[in-house]
């Protein structure tokens, strides 16, 4: 018994440590970097100024301030950039569970022989790297593209302006729900996999049709798997930069972007720590809205 | 239970991915060890430097080069902020040296060992960050200015020797969507403070508001803020106007001409003046081969080798020796070896501090959001 115990300790050892070193340590680190000072060149102030009296008794002592969240407050503009890349994150997700329903319910449905190669191909494109793949719609969104072609030919004739595709919101959002649309199929197609064909045929004898089997069977069924892929795309999309950053416009600035252009841009590491862990107070608060409601309800 | 267990697997794969491609551009300093004494470390921008140019170092010294890259000032100083260490030589431009001396991370260099020095064009010695040459030797440098399909805006009949192509709605309207500016803090507050007439280092607050409003106001007909993808747009005719270096103008005009296009990209300094970015060779005080570094500086300084860099990358060159390697169509390009008329209008960015970085950084935001 004594030894089992042991056993269990020595097993789960290295990955305590290394979320304590690699996780644990480095948001600590964080949060008291977005109370300190920055540096003159880039960086942070010592928190010791040289000339300070260290008697003195107040807090600059210790060079702690509150400047970074009070800038934070001082403007409108950062809680506009939350609130903005909230809308992407939530229609991104909302998208990609539209889309996603379906692919998951077929694979699901499917002979249980092409099941293992369906869910291949999903995940198949993660084999490129996804910068390559983002670059890739570079090209198909680009104005001299076949694809955007076809599109403003097509807009063309009905009587409407040609549009650009490329930069712009539109490109973002083609972006991150191309990008996570497998985080959200894979969850859906586990929970939907576990259905038990038995509860349709009895809705069915009860006389419930296609519709009613799907709505009071089937998708009350699936919502764990809809909570936790919806977890899987909106926290990724909430906090990403890159996509913006590439495909999107003039305004397409998100948070993710805000905080990278604090650190690689101007330099200021305690306001960029400070708008990180704001972020993460409100992923904190979005996981644990989809933890409780992905929680298995119990039977009534 | 066999399926899920191969679910279980995918998903780690997944991660995997996805954690890999946000930590992918990350220095990889640390890899060599510090023993190996005949290694020249450069940290320098992508594609600086002629390979043959390398080679034939390699050759002279019998060493080897590694080279890490950076494509902008501000990742340069952060990642040497974040603890890139053991670089031997670094390329940043003025402002960026001038954050690296103050914070005390440079060596001092020994002239005597660089007799080359000769060959760089005084204008180009003693600039505002480097008095004495203390610390620096030039490498080559480059302009900010304004690239652009000829042959669409003669069509469009609008001007492409002034800022106003990018600023003015007026003009801008004609070419909707057509247009990119750089992703930089500092260059499109310069190029706008340029264009209403004040320095491109003021930094009086109501000046900067100024330049905020006239780049909000132009900025519905902008397509994008791009660092790099303009090259490869303009080149292809997708843009017709960009906001952007020389060299990399200079890279976008060869493309369109090698594949056949029928424009020609071309690239004016504007008449209000501009941002020269003069990059310039120094020591980190981590490096573990001053002595390799200093050969490579005047290995570098040599007419022909310094040259070639020009040749293959189109940048502007201070090397009075390099002058009669350099390719007729390079020299005298005004927009990359501006004359002395141009050289009084064009204006090195200085560094600023933390309190106007911080406020630059929230216009910049607003900007963004607007």
């Amino acid at each position: 018994m004594n030894k089992f115990r042991l056993t269990r300790w020595l097993i789960s050892l290295p990955p305590i440590l290394f979320l304590l070193i690699f996780f644990a340590a480095p948001s600590l680190i964080m949060v008291i970097t977005s109370f300190r000072f920055p540096g003159e060149y880039g960086g942070l102030a010592p928190l010791v100024a040289p000339e300070t009296d260290t008697m003195a008794g107040d807090s600059s002592l210790y060079g702690l301030t509150l400047e970074a969240y009070r800038f934070f407050f001082s403007d409108i503009l950062y809680a506009e950039i939350f609130l903005k890349s909230f809308a992407v994150a939530a229609t991104s997700t909302l998208i990609c569970l539209i889309m996603a329903y379906p692919v998951a319910m077929l694979i699901a449905q499917s002979a249980k022989k092409y099941r293992n190669l369906m869910i291949l191909l999903v995940v198949l494109p993660f084999a490129s790297n996804f910068l390559i793949r983002i670059y890739a719609w570079m090209i198909i969104l680009g104005p001299e593209s076949a694809f955007s072609h076809f599109i403003n030919n097509m807009l063309q004739f009905f009587g409407f302006e040609p549009v650009m595709m490329l930069f712009s919101s539109f490109a973002v959002l083609v972006g991150t729900v191309y990008v996570h649309l497998p985080f959200m199929i894979l969850p859906l197609y586990t929970n939907l996999e576990k259905h038990d064909p038995v509860l349709l045929d009895a809705a069915q004898d009860l006389g419930a049709n296609r519709w009613q089997r799907f709505w009071r069977v089937t998708w009350p069924q699936s919502l764990p798997g809809v909570f936790s892929g919806s977890a899987l795309v909106f926290i990724p999309v909430l906090g990403m930069f890159a996509i913006p950053d590439i495909l999107g416009g003039t305004g397409d600035i998100l948070i993710g972007n805000l905080i990278k252009d604090q650190f690689l841009g101007t330099r200021d590491w305690p306001f960029g720590s400070a708008l990180s862990i704001m972020l993460m107070l409100v992923v904190l608060c979005v996981t644990g809205l989809f933890t409780l409601l992905a929680r298995p309800r119990a039977p009534k | 239970m066999k399926s899920s267990r191969i679910l279980i697997s995918l998903f780690c794969l997944l991660c995997i991915t996805l954690t890999s491609c946000t930590s992918g551009d990350q220095v990889a300093s640390n890899d060599l060890p510090d023993q190996d004494d005949n290694i020249l470390r450069l940290f320098n921008w992508n594609n600086y430097i002629s390979q043959q140019t390398i080679e034939r170092f390699e050759q002279i010294c019998q060493c080897r080069v590694t080279q890490d890259y950076y494509s902008d000032n501000e990742e340069l100083l952060a990642k040497l902020a974040a603890g890139a260490t053991g670089y031997d030589l670094l390329v940043p431009t003025g402002n960026a040296m001038d954050t690296l001396i103050h914070q005390g991370v440079l060596s001092a260099l020994d002239k005597a060992q660089i007799p080359n020095l000769k060959n760089i064009d005084p204008n180009y010695l003693g600039t505002l960050f480097d008095p004495d040459n203390r610390y620096s030797i030039p490498y080559a440098y480059t302009t900010t200015l304004v690239g652009f399909n000829r042959e669409k805006l003669a069509e469009l009949n609008l001007p492409t020797d002034s800022w106003s192509i990018i600023f003015e709605p007026e003009y801008l309207k004609k070419i909707r969507g057509r247009v990119t500016v750089l992703d930089s803090q500092r260059e499109l507050m310069a190029a706008a403070l340029k264009y209403l007439g004040y320095s491109a280092n003021d930094t009086d607050e109501v000046h900067w508001q100024q330049a905020k409003k006239l780049i909000i106001q132009a900025k519905p007909y902008w397509a994008a803020f791009s660092n790099t993808s303009y090259i490869r747009e303009l080149a292809v005719g997708n843009l017709w106007v960009a906001h952007g270096y020389s060299n990399d103008m200079y890279q976008a005009a060869l493309d369109a001409q090698k594949t056949g296009r029928h424009f020609t990209v071309d690239f004016v300094i504007p008449r209000e003046g501009a941002v020269l970015s003069l990059d310039s060779m120094v020591l980190h005080h981590t490096g573990h081969q001053p002595d390799l570094a200093h050969r490579f500086i005047n290995f570098m300084l040599e007419g022909k080798n310094s040259a070639e860099l020009t040749n293959l990358t189109g940048s502007g060159n201070p090397n009075l020796a390099a002058q009669p390697y350099i390719l007729p169509e390079i020299i005298t390009n005004p927009a990359i070896f501006p004359d002395m008329a141009q050289l009084t209008r064009l204006e090195m960015l200085q560094d600023i501090n933390h309190t106007q970085r911080r406020l630059l950084s929230r216009i910049w935001t607003e900007i963004k959001l607007r």
